[in-house]
């Protein structure tokens, strides 16, 4: 096909003023396929945005996973439960697509096999650790914060050493995972005092 | 006869002196101000581990100066059950071990004198091995003067707990407590009394480079008796002593732990208090008050 211009192809015709289509009929198919097209890769997103799909490799099932099922964030009394987006992925959009791209490398360590066994895992464990501790630091420990705050802690219903701590924490400027780190996983072997800087 | 009578005038007279010289224990305790305070089973904290921050969250605050009451005067009972248990700090948990033992505390002073009472309920007998068979129970008290030993200040006697001494986990048989920087000279040690029920005596020493259990010269008696299931123990201890004694004086603060080996127990596996401190005519935790 020759176009007003002469000119032949796809981008041609993408570029040619539509002689047979009103505008009306042009936006609403533009408005229909943009919501199928930001509706499909939101559905997507979010489906790599639950506690099933972390747990569908072996990796997280069968290393991090068991560990946290012990703790507090997994059963409490109150029912209420952080599963591992939650800690893991920011909420704002900007953030998550941000934790989402560095995500993507994850898969490349799966393709390869690079914590595919319990040893090649414990061998790197202390590394993930301090990656994902790393980036709770910067971010004032924001997942946490979703939840939690010390302004709204109620120091009364603590324990003398969670209420002391918890004080010195608000004098200091500290962020939670300064001193809960292990609060949903093992404590790596071999950390260091830097580790708890 | 004249004669007869003063000899005996006269030795009256040295007997009262030599007990005004060396004072005597209040004749009424229940008069005296008691303390109750928890001993508990601290396993394998050694203060290496203390002082971990990687094992320890209190670590960064034992740091800051805050001291181990701060955080865990109202747990420590529940620290012990944790700990004999196994659950935490003891890789070979004795079955029947009791988690903790509360202690009356009692102290009070004349010129020349520190007088502390201790008492506390025989807990039940683990039936485990006698690792000291001659004695079923040792109480200990240890003193720290100005908190020239790290950690004496805001820990008791964990200045003098560490991870190689024995009874540890993979320790040396011949390795005692001991201080980081211990010196006589210098003040860096801690005073060390102790009673064994089965010997029934007293010792006299300290904690520097090494535990030492003779040569002090404060002590002057220290005597227990088990009424029922109830342990008293007394102790009467000179002020001033010699070299490794703490010099005590009225109106100073100086620290202070207690530790029972109770259960014929040996080294490690006893009870022993969070760090406290007893004032002479002061006010802190426990106070030896002028009788």
């Amino acid at each position: 096909m020759t176009n007003l211009h002469g000119k032949k192809g796809f981008f041609a015709r993408l570029r040619r003023p539509s002689a047979k289509y009103s505008v009306a009929t042009l936006l609403l198919v533009g408005v229909v396929l943009g919501v199928l097209f930001w509706g499909g890769f939101n559905t997507a997103l979010e489906a790599t945005n639950t506690e099933a799909f972390c747990i569908s490799c072996h990796e997280m099932r069968d290393n991090v996973y068991p560990e946290y099922k012990e703790t507090i964030h997994y059963s409490n009394r109150t029912g209420v439960r952080a599963t591992c987006p939650d800690c893991h992925v920011p909420k704002n959009w900007t953030y998550k697509m941000i934790r989402k791209v560095q995500a993507s490398k994850e898969l490349w360590g799966k393709l390869v096999g690079t914590i595919d066994t319990r040893e090649k895992f414990e061998a790197k464990r202390l590394e993930l650790a301090r990656h994902e501790w790393q980036r709770m630091k910067a971010s004032d420990s924001r997942e946490c914060r979703n939840c939690h705050s010390l302004a709204s802690m109620n120091s009364d219903a603590q324990k003398q050493r969670a209420r002391k701590q918890h004080a010195t924490a608000l004098e200091d400027s500290m962020t939670c995972i300064d001193c809960h780190k292990g609060i949903a996983h093992h404590k790596p072997q071999g950390m260091t005092d830097e580790d708890e800087e | 006869m004249k004669k007869t009578l003063l000899s005996g005038a006269v030795g009256a007279a040295l007997v009262l002196m030599t007990s005004l010289a060396q004072g005597a224990a209040p004749a009424d305790w229940n008069s005296v101000q008691a303390t109750e305070i928890t001993l508990f089973y601290p396993g394998t904290s050694a203060v290496e581990w203390i002082t971990k921050g990687t094992e320890h969250g209190g670590a960064r605050a034992l740091k800051k100066g805050e001291t181990c009451m701060d955080c865990h005067s109202e747990e420590v009972a529940n620290m012990g059950q944790l700990i004999a248990s196994g659950k935490k700090l003891e890789p070979s948990p004795i079955a029947g071990k009791a988690p903790s033992i509360k202690v009356k505390v009692q102290a009070a002073h004349d010129d020349e004198a520190l007088y502390l009472r201790f008492s506390w309920t025989q807990p039940p007998a683990s039936g485990g091995a006698k690792m000291d068979a001659d004695n079923p129970v040792k109480i200990a008290y240890m003193l720290e003067a100005g908190g020239k030993v790290e950690l004496a200040e805001p820990g008791g006697c964990w200045g003098a707990c560490h991870g190689d001494a024995r009874t540890m986990p993979g320790a040396a048989d011949g390795k005692t407590k001991y201080v980081k920087g211990g010196s006589l000279a210098d003040g860096v040690f801690y005073d060390l009394n102790q009673w064994r029920s089965g010997e029934n005596k007293a010792y006299d020493g300290h904690i520097a480079t090494e535990r030492v259990m003779q040569g002090g010269q404060a002590l002057v008696s220290a005597q227990g008796k088990l009424d029922g299931d109830t342990w008293t123990v007394e102790f009467t201890r000179k002020l001033a002593g010699g070299t490794g004694d703490v010099l005590l004086e009225p109106g100073k603060v100086y620290n202070f732990g207690v530790a029972i080996h109770d259960d014929n127990s040996a080294g490690r596996y006893h009870h022993v208090s969070l760090g406290y401190h007893l004032g002479i005519d002061a006010a802190p935790d426990i106070t030896a008050a002028r009788q």
